[in-house]
């Protein structure tokens, strides 16, 4: 649904973009991660067709970019970083003006459908400048859902929103995930990428990982399980000579083991280990976090694509 | 076309809702025909019939400035209330082309100056009639009509087309506006000409006038609309 090659953006001597490549099929959610500067705003303008790229390709809905622009952004809806709305104009007005601008069959149909749907109907009337910040942010989604877009670019659709609200979008995007419409997703909250999104990529300036969050961790990481014993042995982990485990070390007392497969090899770790005379607590998986991983890459610790 | 006056709809809405551009728009008219009135009603004291038609004749070429004041109100607000209400990147983001967008802009702006300032010119004949009289509605000759009728319409796009050409090349919409201020210089040649040779309207300079706002108009609209790309739009007005 969203491929693109050799993506470039240039601002003068400045690269925003730098050769991003992407292939994003249908009915994805699809996660880009990356610091405050890093270009992921200026990526989203390039793929719903706002600004030109330097160089590269890339396709959208099946459309070129460059050569079918007003194609692009009929497929597309943007939800931009801040909902920009016309606060003069009523919640009804908002929608149906864009409704036409996309040339939406019957207008009134859909602005009612998505009004209903995050339950602002009986809000119709009121001005968007007397909303709060999530029923802004609630109303914005639904103008970039009018024209069912095929593709759904969110800049940031939590951000500054109270726990509630972020959690009401949050669930909003979730139920979109049916409809087959594939979904880009910008975000700075990893916890949020890490529910919502079948891919990631992380990005500064150019593309450092791109997957699925549970396999970059493990990528990177590997499976560690955490084996708690009633009393540290140092030394035991010399004996284990088990050939799945690929490294083993002692964090506060206790011994963490790297393995590939925790689901079939822990009983053999923890048989091993009341053997040699460990007396084992309990055991449990390290889990790494989103945070933890997008923090090493993003300060170089690990090797990028 | 149907996006065109769909958003045209939406300018005039807005602008509908905003106490300050409503006033710019509506009041300055109202103020310049009050000015214009009292004026005339103080000549009335002169003897001489000749100093009420000067009075008569100058108060006229207010509505040959009016024109191109008015709508800039409403351009202006149009670019920074975009901006402001961060609502440019979502309108871009549709397929409406770059041309549907300027002129929508445009027009908003256009069609009501031209209108209040037709209206404004009747409001001026019909408080004339009535505080003055008749007579001096007879010294409203061809030339005159043609200034108020052809000629606003014209000033208003070039005021325009000034004002979006600006706009799309500067950085801060507030400043274009103050440079765009300038566009109604073209509206006060009348008037420096008929005050310095102290000459009553001549249609020859009216036409004169005319030709050349139309070519000036017809430039600069095609260089604002060719300026006039979203790229610019989203990167450069701040």
């Amino acid at each position: 649904m969203i491929t693109a090659t050799a993506l470039t953006r240039r601002f003068g001597d400045l690269i925003a973009v730098d050769r991003l490549d992407l292939d994003v099929p249908q009915g994805e959610v699809f996660g880009f991660l990356g610091p405050n500067g890093a270009g992921k705003t200026t990526t989203i303008r390039m793929l719903a067709a706002l600004i030109a790229p330097s160089g590269g390709s890339a396709t959208i809905a099946g459309q070129t970019l460059g050569k079918d622009n007003r194609e692009v952004r009929r497929r597309v809806g943007v939800l931009t970083e801040t909902p920009g709305l016309y606060k003069r104009l009523s919640a009804w007005d908002n929608l149906m003006l864009f409704a036409r601008l996309y040339g939406v069959d019957r207008p009134e149909r859909n602005v009612e459908k998505y009004l209903r749907l995050f339950e602002l109907w009986d809000r119709r009337d009121g001005l968007a400048g007397t909303f709060s910040k999530g029923m802004r942010q609630k109303l914005a989604l639904a103008r970039a859902l009018l024209h069912e877009p095929d593709v759904l670019f969110l800049d940031e659709p939590t951000a500054g929103l109270d726990p509630e609200a972020a959690k009401t979008v949050r669930d909003l995007i979730e139920s979109l995930r049916s409809d087959a419409r594939t979904i880009f997703l910008c975000t700075h909250n990893l916890d949020e990428a890490d529910r919502l999104c079948d891919r990631i990529a992380l990005f500064k300036t150019r593309l450092l990982k791109v997957g699925d969050p549970q396999s970059l961790k493990e990528e990177m990481y590997g499976r560690r399980t955490v084996v708690h014993l009633a009393q540290p042995k140092p030394g035991i982990e010399q004996e284990l000579n088990l050939p799945f485990v690929t490294k083993t070390e002692w964090v506060d007392g206790r011994l963490v083991v790297s393995l590939s497969n925790p689901d079939t090899e822990n009983p053999i770790l923890v048989r091993k280990l009341v053997e040699l005379g460990a007396d084992v607590q309990f055991v449990s998986e390290l889990r790494v976090s989103l945070e933890d991983l997008y923090l090493d890459l993003m300060e170089g610790k690990h090797a990028t694509t | 076309m149907q996006r065109l006056r769909v958003l045209l709809i939406k300018e005039w809405r807005e602008s509908l809702r905003n106490k300050m551009v409503l006033f710019g728009v509506v009041a300055l008219p109202l103020v310049f025909v009050g000015i214009a009135v009292f004026m005339l009603k103080a000549g009335t004291t002169e003897p001489d019939p000749t100093a009420q038609i000067v009075l008569f004749n100058t108060s006229l070429l207010y509505f040959m400035i009016l024109p191109a004041i008015i709508p800039l109100a409403i351009a202006v607000y149009s670019i920074v209330g975009e901006k402001e209400q961060t609502t440019l990147e979502p309108l871009l983001a549709t397929p409406i082309t770059d041309t549907e967008l300027f002129l929508a802009k445009a027009l908003a702006s256009v069609i009501p100056a031209v209108v209040v300032n037709w209206a404004g010119f009747g409001l001026f004949l019909l408080a004339t009639r009535i505080v003055i009289g008749g007579f001096l509605l007879q010294t409203l000759t061809a030339p005159w009509l043609v200034s108020i009728f052809g000629l606003s319409p014209l000033l208003a796009f070039f005021s325009v087309g000034v004002t979006m050409l600006v706009s799309s090349r500067a950085s801060d919409a507030r400043a274009a506006y103050q440079f765009s201020s300038l566009a109604i210089l073209p509206g006060l040649v009348p008037l420096i000409i008929y005050s310095s040779m102290k000459t009553l309207v001549d249609m020859r300079l009216i036409l004169l006038e005319g030709a050349l706002l139309l070519v000036a108009g017809a430039v600069v609209l095609r260089f604002a609309i060719r300026l006039f790309k979203r790229e610019q739009i989203l990167t450069r007005w701040k």
